[in-house]
């Protein structure tokens, strides 16, 4: 639910992204408001990774800006993002696969300001996502594809950042596993962090969101709050159908 | 009976030393997937640095190594940081050719300034034996050689295995955007780790010009040595690298025993050829 | 300049580059042949090496640039054409060119030979592989009697050899080299070659034979490679083993194919030129032309990786020589009916 008082935490204007003479991102804008979660829907090639990689530094944007707290951020080194408090639980998990479960969360508390808070944030991650106290010294590449994905959102957290990018978290997931995630993030939501989730799934980020982003081709071509935005509408634009196409 | 325990003896001695140099194009190769091509000559340029320390410093060769191995450290982060990581995300081909245009420079300046005889470092220790049994015989510069080789991977591997910064440069090797993700600066990692190399490297330099004569064109040599360590040991294992020195260093001494003295580099050659065809993974990599 | 817009340029101009084209490459043909005439003979024998080291430089381009196999091993071939010219003239008394073509072929039976373990290692590991091959190859005929071990021997034939001779050889080796990659490359094979250095899984999809391609290449190459040793070394009139498989025969074809521009038809000859030309300024100062080459191919790679003349292709579409042939009649082989 968004109030009057909300800040701005992130803001991206007319954001143009390019792949040398490929264009895939037009005009982009976003606000994302702090303590809230975010989504941007969209199918394959919509341009959301491209987007989320614009405003993790791993891409470069052609065009436009990206605000965070007021500092200007667009195309800054990947790492130097981080420090400033955006991370993010990227498309695939990818989790070190030779470190161990616990080496891994405690990879995510690298920079100083997580690494003081570590032994306090590992113990957060672990309450949230028992399993992988339980597997805790198993190496990561024998997770499951579920479990790499808390792994990946609890790296995420080890960071102690403000906002979470989540880059499709329910890709190959059994239904019940992908609920689970959400209601964790759901949780630590509640507790202020704030996240945007990208997804393919129209349904679940309706209902999980508080505004949400639908992409087409590169466009923004829908947005509103997500309890507002009628699903059927919103799938139309997803398969750019009719006035969205 | 006797000649074969002491070439055997020797082999795993100098197998530690050859160990310690393939270490640091180890360490690269598995890191950045880079083959340092001019990884034998950095070698060799500290050893030409140290000699002359040592002379100026009236042989201490102490501080001869420190001030080589702090400006081979400097040396490496620059390369690294200016020519090689700019040069990373542009295919396999491109680092390669830079440490090679790499290597070529730096043997014709040594050619230039030392010219082409054999150099050595003088020490009373070449001449000594550490430990003289009626069946074989210990070298005292063989096995200080060994000792300090098996203290510095064991340095490297406590580094990697045990501190932050080490499980960076795993992190890096692993995944480099998720590694940026977490907030690691991967390109100052590899910085870091191409001097990390540098230290090996020196150590390794002056540990040969005080056991073995060398010309500007030694490099070429120990970079086959070096390669030859990685591809036998497999990578990302410390203990592969340790054990492909010693089999290269027995290669090499078995070589000299079977097929007489000029032929000990060409059976080592062989070998390599040889595993680089069936096993190029190396004996002992992990699998993934 | 956009891609589309370059073409359409290029087949408007159409006729009249190619006639430019031609001019020019003409003009240097005719040059070429009459060089003798009117320049010294010190400039000659700059052509001489020139020519030699542009062949070297193609063949390393051959592999490298255009079959994407970086090969660090063609002083193997270089140094068994050198010794066959010398082992078939000195011990055998046979005609050196004779000799020279033998060194061809025995370079390329080696490379049969060797090509099985060879081309199961990849990338890097094949690189060193050949590089150590030739290490081996130097230990070996340091250690061979037949060979007059590591004191070598000197190669008499060429003694009473005119330079121009030697220069007109040179000419059929150069040329003949740079025709041959220009032939390859226009053929069917060409344009598996350049498909396979572009995406190889995707060639192989289309249905290029990878390993046959491969393998012919390296043959070639090899050959080629072979001749030109042989008659590197009339010239040199001495072989020994260390400086005949010397790692240096690789680091001149690296270095010339860099700075000119690797992957193109004219780049060998760009950096050929370049690198005998400072080499022969430099001469007194040998290592010093090594370290100023050394330094130009780093910059290079740093700033314009495709080196001279594939920069300049890039930039401005100059190309003398084109590998491709023009877009019209790519479209007529794919598609009869198109027009």
């Amino acid at each position: 639910m968004l109030s009057q008082e909300d800040r701005t935490l992130l803001t991206v204007e007319n954001l143009d992204v390019h792949y040398g003479d490929l264009q895939a991102l037009h005009n982009v804008s976003l606000h994302i408001p702090q303590g809230t979660i975010v989504s941007i829907i969209g199918a394959n090639g919509a341009g959301k990774s491209t987007l989320l990689g614009a405003i993790t530094g791993l891409n470069k944007p052609t065009r436009g800006k990206i605000t965070f707290r007021n500092e200007d951020i667009s195309g800054i080194h990947t790492h130097d993002v981080v420090s400033k408090g955006i991370t993010m639980s990227p498309e695939g998990s990818r989790v070190f696969e030779k470190m161990s479960v616990e080496e891994n969360l405690l990879m995510g508390a690298y920079l100083s300001r997580a690494r003081k808070k570590r032994k306090e944030l590992l113990k957060r991650v672990y309450g949230l996502f028992p399993v992988l106290k339980e597997k805790s010294g198993q190496s990561a590449t024998y997770l499951s594809g579920g479990q790499r994905q808390m792994l990946a959102i609890g790296r995420a957290l080890m960071v102690d950042p403000e906002v979470i990018l989540c880059d499709e978290v329910s890709l190959g997931l059994a239904p019940v596993i992908v609920k689970d995630i959400y209601h964790k993030i759901v949780e630590i939501n509640r507790e202020g962090m704030t996240f945007i989730l990208v997804e393919q799934d129209v349904k679940r980020s309706l209902k999980y969101s508080d505004y949400s982003y639908v992409m087409v081709k590169g466009r923004i071509v829908m947005e509103g709050p997500s309890s507002q935005l009628p699903e059927g509408e919103v799938k139309d634009a997803f398969f750019g159908i009719s006035k969205y196409a | 009976m006797e000649v074969l325990l002491q070439l055997v003896i020797n082999g795993i001695l100098l197998g530690g030393l050859y160990a310690m140099i393939g270490l640091g194009m180890s360490l690269i190769f598995g890191i950045m997937g880079l083959i340092n091509l001019a990884h034998g000559d950095l070698m060799i340029i500290s050893t030409y640095m140290s000699m002359v320390l040592a002379l100026h410093f009236s042989g201490n060769v102490f501080i001869a190594l420190l001030i080589t191995v702090l400006v081979m450290m400097v040396v490496g982060f620059f390369c690294q940081s200016v020519l090689i990581n700019r040069v990373l995300d542009k295919g396999a081909e491109p680092p390669l050719l830079i440490t090679f245009g790499l290597s070529i420079i730096l043997q014709n300046v040594l050619l230039l300034i030392f010219g082409a005889d054999a150099k050595s470092i003088p020490t009373k220790l070449a001449a000594q034996n550490a430990i003289t049994t009626p069946w074989f015989s210990i070298s005292a510069i063989y096995l200080i050689n060994f000792v300090i080789s098996i203290l510095v991977i064991l340095s490297l591997h406590f580094i990697i295995m045990k501190t932050y910064f080490g499980r960076a440069i795993r992190a890096t090797s692993g995944d480099v955007v998720a590694s940026e993700l977490v907030g690691v600066n991967t390109k100052r990692v590899y910085a870091v780790t191409m001097a990390l190399a540098m230290v090996t490297a020196s150590i390794a330099g002056l540990l040969i010009g005080m056991t073995f004569t060398y010309t500007p064109t030694t490099g070429t040599q120990y970079l086959i040595f070096a390669f030859g360590v990685v591809v036998i040991g497999g990578m990302g294992s410390l203990v592969g690298t340790l054990l492909g020195g010693i089999i290269l260093g027995l290669a090499q001494m078995l070589g000299s025993y079977f097929f007489g003295m000029a032929y000990q580099l060409f059976f080592g050659y062989v070998v390599l050829l040889v595993i680089l065809t069936f096993r190029p993974e190396g004996l002992f990599a992990r699998t993934k | 300049m956009k891609g589309m817009e370059r073409v359409a340029i290029t087949t408007a101009l159409g006729g009249r580059a190619a006639l430019i084209r031609r001019i020019i490459l003409a003009t240097i043909m005719v040059l070429l042949i009459t060089l003798p005439l009117w320049a010294s003979e010190g400039v000659v024998m700059i052509v001489f090496l020139i020519m030699l080291y542009m062949a070297v430089g193609q063949m390393w381009n051959l592999l490298a640039g255009y079959a994407g196999l970086v090969s660090l091993g063609q002083q193997i071939f270089i140094g068994l054409g050198g010794y066959s010219l010398a082992i078939i003239t000195e011990v055998y008394h046979l005609n050196f060119l004779l000799a020279i073509l033998i060194g061809g072929v025995i370079s390329g039976v080696f490379a049969l030979v060797i090509s099985q373990p060879i081309f199961k290692m990849k990338g890097i590991y094949f690189a060193i592989g050949t590089w150590v091959i030739a290490e081996a190859l130097t230990l070996y005929f340091l250690n061979w009697s037949f060979v007059g071990y590591g004191v070598g021997f000197n190669i008499r034939t060429s003694y009473d050899l005119s330079t121009n001779y030697l220069y007109f050889l040179s000419l059929i080796v150069g040329l003949g080299s740079a025709v041959l990659v220009y032939i390859i490359m226009r053929t069917k094979g060409g344009l598996a070659l350049m498909a396979m250095r572009d995406n190889e899984l995707a060639a192989e999809v289309m249905g290029v034979e990878l390993y046959k391609t491969k393998l012919a290449i390296f043959l070639v190459s090899a050959f080629v490679s072979g001749v030109t040793g042989g008659v590197l070394y009339l010239n040199i009139s001495f072989i020994q083993p260390t400086a005949a498989f010397s790692i240096d025969w690789t680091v001149a074809a690296v270095v010339i194919v860099i700075i000119g521009g690797i992957g193109t038809m004219e780049g060998p000859i760009v950096g050929a030129v370049i690198y005998v030309v400072l080499k022969q300024y430099l001469y007194n100062f040998p290592g010093i032309s090594m370290i100023i080459l050394g330094v130009i191919a780093i910059a290079i790679i740093l700033v314009a990786p495709k080196g001279i003349m594939g920069t300049l292709q890039a930039k401005f579409g100059w190309e003398i020589i084109s590998a491709r042939r023009s877009t019209k009649n790519i479209k007529q082989m794919v598609h009869p009916d198109c027009g």
